[in-house]
C-alpha cells in the first residue's frame, strides 16, 4: 500500500455492523473518513469528506443506494463505489453498477475478503462476484433482443472473448485461473472484466438518453 | 356496503328527477283530459314536494328509514289512486305515471329482490283496482313493474355482494404486502447478525458457530429470494421459476448465479432439471468432498436454459464414466444424462485436473421436445 493511507466512507443504517467495518478498516490501516446511516447523510458527508472509496449498503433510508451511487459518482467521477450488500437484492445491485459502482460483495463475505475488496477497488479493479457475474449477463442477453435499427445510439455489445470471461467468473473462478485457461495476462483479464462494466453502464446512458428522445427533453 | 347502496340511490336520485320531469310535462300536453285541474295542480303540487324530501332524505344513509319507504310507497299509491277522481273514471295514464319507479327501485335498492317484488305487487294491484277495465297495454305494464322491481332488486344484491368480496381481497393484499414487508425487515436484520457473526469468524476461535450462521444466512437468502417470486407471481400458470429453484440449492459450499430474473419453466420440467444439477452436486460431495466447493450457472439463452455445475476437484477419466454405465452402475449417466436428455436437452462434461464441469442444455419448454433436441445438438 502507499504512504497515503486510502480514505474511506461508510454508509450503513445498522449500527453494530458500521461500527465493525469501520474498526476492521481502522485496523487495517485505512482512514475512515465518515460513516453515515442514510442517503442524505451519505451525500452531505460526501461532499465534506471527499472518501476515494464508498463502502456502501443498497438498503438505506431514502435517497436509496442506487441514487446515492449515482449523485456521489457525479460529484466526483474519481471516486469509487463498493456495494456491499446483505440480502442480495438483485435488482438494485444491477442497477448500482449501472450508475457506476464497480464493485460488489454480499456481507457474509470475510473481513480478508472485505479489506482486499476495497483495495481492489481503489486502485481502480472491479470487483464482482459469480452472482454479480451472473446478472450481469443475463442482463446483457436480454439488451441484445434486437430493437428498431433506427431507434438512435446502437447498443455497445459484449465481444465474444469478454462473454466467455464474464461466464468464467460466474461460474466462479478468479482472474488467475481465467488468465491460466485461457493463455492470457491477469491484466487482460482485468480489463475484459471491466469493460463488461463500462459497456453496461454506456448502455444505461445509451438508454437514458433514448428515453430523453423519446420524452422531448432534449427538444430546443 | 354502504358506499354501493349510496351510489344507486345517487343514480336513483337521477332517475327521480327525470321522471318528475316526465310527470310534469305529460300532464301539461294531456291539460284537457283532467276534470279537476285545481285539484290535479295541489296533487302535483304535492308529488314535488315530496320528491324534493325523499330526494334530500336519501342522500344521507342514516334518514333511509323503514319510515322513508313506507311513506314513498304510500305517495305514489295515493297518487294513483287519485286518478279516477281527477280524470273521470274514463282514463288510460294514471297521474303518477312512471314516477312511481322511484318508490320502486328504493325499495329495490334498500330490500333487494323482495322489496322491488313487494313494491311492484303493491303498484301493481292499485293500478288494477283504479281501473274500470284492464287493456293489455296495462297488463303490460303491470307485469313489467313486477319484473323490473324483482330484477333490479336482484342485481343490487349481487352487486353488494360483489362489491364486499372485492373489499375483502383489497384487504387480505393488503395484509399479504404488509406481511411480507414485516418478513423482509426481520430477516434483513437477522441477515446483519448472522453475516457478522460469521465474519468474526476464524481468528476468534468461533470457527463452528461462524460456519452455522453462514449456513443460515444463505438458507435465509434463498428463501427471501422464493418469497419475493412467489408475491410477484403467485398467480402465475406458467409453472415454476428456475431462477428461485436453483437459488434454493445455495449452500455455505455452493454457490449460484442466475441472470436474477425469473425464469419460466413448467413445474416438472423443472423440478427435473434442478434434480440433474442435485446430482451432480451429489457427485462433487461424493468424490472431491464434503467442504469441496461448487459453483451453479443458470443462462437463459432464447428458447433454452443452460446450466452448469463446476467444482475444483482432481477430476476423473471419462472413461471411467463409460465403464460404470457397462458394469451397470448407472449412477451419473441415468441420473444426469438421462434426466437432461428426457428434457430433450444435451449434456457437455469436461474433466481434468483443473476440476469438472458439467454443462446441461434444455429447451425451456417441452411441447418443442425432439425439435428443440435436435437445435440442441447442431448447436454444439
Amino acid at each position: 500500500m502507499s504512504e497515503q493511507p486510502i480514505r474511506v466512507m461508510v454508509v450503513d443504517d445498522h449500527p453494530m455492523w458500521r461500527d465493525a467495518v469501520e474498526r476492521d478498516l481502522q485496523a487495517a490501516g485505512f482512514d475512515v473518513v465518515a460513516v453515515a446511516a442514510d442517503g442524505a447523510q451519505a451525500l452531505a458527508r460526501f461532499t465534506a469528506a471527499r472518501p476515494r472509496v464508498v463502502v456502501l449498503d443498497l438498503q438505506i433510508p431514502e435517497p436509496n443506494g442506487v441514487e446515492v451511487t449515482r449523485r456521489v459518482l457525479e460529484a466526483d467521477p474519481a471516486a469509487r463505489v463498493l456495494v456491499l450488500s446483505a440480502s442480495g437484492e438483485q435488482a438494485d445491485v444491477l442497477e448500482a453498477v449501472k450508475a457506476g459502482a464497480t464493485g460488489y460483495l454480499v456481507k457474509s463475505a470475510s473481513k480478508a475478503d472485505l479489506l482486499d475488496a476495497v483495495r481492489r477497488v481503489a486502485q481502480g479493479d472491479t470487483v464482482f462476484t459469480p452472482g454479480l457475474a451472473g446478472l450481469v449477463l443475463g442482463e446483457f442477453r436480454r439488451m441484445t433482443v434486437p430493437a428498431d435499427a433506427d431507434a438512435g445510439p446502437a447498443v455497445p455489445e459484449l465481444t465474444e472473448r469478454e462473454t466467455e470471461v464474464l461466464r468464467m467468473v460466474a461460474k466462479g473462478m478468479s482472474y488467475k485461473q481465467i488468465a491460466e485457461r485461457l493463455f492470457i495476462s491477469h491484466r487482460t483479464v482485468q480489463n475484459h472484466v471491466q469493460n463488461t462494466l463500462r459497456k453496461l453502464q454506456m448502455h444505461n446512458r445509451v438508454e437514458l438518453t433514448r428515453y430523453a428522445i423519446e420524452k422531448g427533453l432534449d427538444a430546443d | 356496503m354502504v358506499q354501493v347502496a349510496d351510489r344507486l340511490f345517487a343514480a336513483l336520485a337521477v332517475l327521480r328527477v327525470v321522471v318528475t320531469l316526465n310527470m310534469l310535462g305529460l300532464t301539461l300536453w294531456r291539460w284537457q283530459n283532467f276534470d279537476r285541474p285545481a285539484a290535479t295542480l295541489v296533487v302535483l303540487a304535492g308529488l314535488l314536494v315530496w320528491t324534493v324530501v325523499v330526494l334530500a332524505a336519501s342522500r344521507v344513509p342514516a334518514r333511509r328509514t323503514t319510515w322513508l319507504m313506507l311513506a314513498d310507497l304510500a305517495v305514489a299509491v295515493g297518487a294513483m289512486a287519485s286518478t279516477p277522481w281527477l280524470k273521470g273514471e274514463e282514463f288510460r295514464a294514471t297521474v303518477p305515471g312512471f314516477w312511481v319507479m322511484g318508490a320502486l327501485l328504493a325499495w329495490a335498492v334498500h330490500w333487494r329482490w323482495r322489496g322491488g317484488l313487494v313494491a311492484g305487487t303493491v303498484l301493481a294491484v292499485t293500478d288494477v283496482a283504479i281501473r274500470s277495465e284492464l287493456t293489455q297495454t296495462n297488463y303490460g305494464h303491470i307485469f313489467l313493474l313486477l319484473l323490473g322491481g324483482t330484477v333490479v332488486g336482484y342485481m343490487c344484491q349481487s352487486l353488494q355482494e360483489m362489491a364486499a368480496e372485492r373489499a375483502r381481497a383489497e384487504r387480505e393484499a393488503a395484509a399479504a404486502a404488509e406481511r411480507t414487508r414485516l418478513a423482509r425487515a426481520v430477516h434483513d436484520g437477522v441477515l446483519q447478525v448472522l453475516g457478522l457473526v460469521q465474519r468474526a469468524g476464524p481468528e476468534d476461535r468461533w470457527d463452528e458457530l461462524g460456519r452455522l450462521a453462514a449456513e443460515q444466512e444463505t438458507r435465509l437468502r434463498s428463501l427471501i429470494h422464493a418469497q419475493d417470486t412467489v408475491d410477484e407471481h403467485d398467480r402465475d400458470p406458467g409453472g415454476s421459476d428456475l431462477s428461485a429453484a436453483l437459488e434454493a440449492l445455495a449452500s455455505r459450499t455452493v454457490t449460484v448465479s442466475t441472470p436474477g430474473v425469473r425464469v419460466p419453466m413448467a413445474a416438472d420440467r423443472a423440478a427435473e432439471l434442478v434434480a440433474a444439477v442435485r446430482a451432480c452436486l451429489d457427485n462433487v460431495r461424493l468424490h472431491v468432498g464434503l467442504d469441496a466447493p461448487a459453483w451453479v450457472l443458470l443462462e437463459e439463452l432464447g428458447d433454452r436454459v443452460a446450466v452448469s455445475v463446476r467444482d475444483e476437484g482432481p477430476g476423473f477419466a471419462e472413461e471411467r464414466l463409460a465403464q460404470a454405465e457397462r458394469e451397470g452402475r448407472l449412477g451419473v449417466a441415468s441420473s444426469i444424462r438421462g434426466r437432461v436428455a428426457e428434457l430433450g436437452g444435451t449434456c457437455s462434461l469436461v474433466t481434468g485436473p483443473g476440476g469438472t464441469e458439467w454443462e446441461l442444455e434444455v429447451p425451456l419448454s417441452g411441447s418443442a421436445g425432439d425439435g428443440a433436441a435436435a437445435r440442441g445438438t447442431e448447436a454444439r
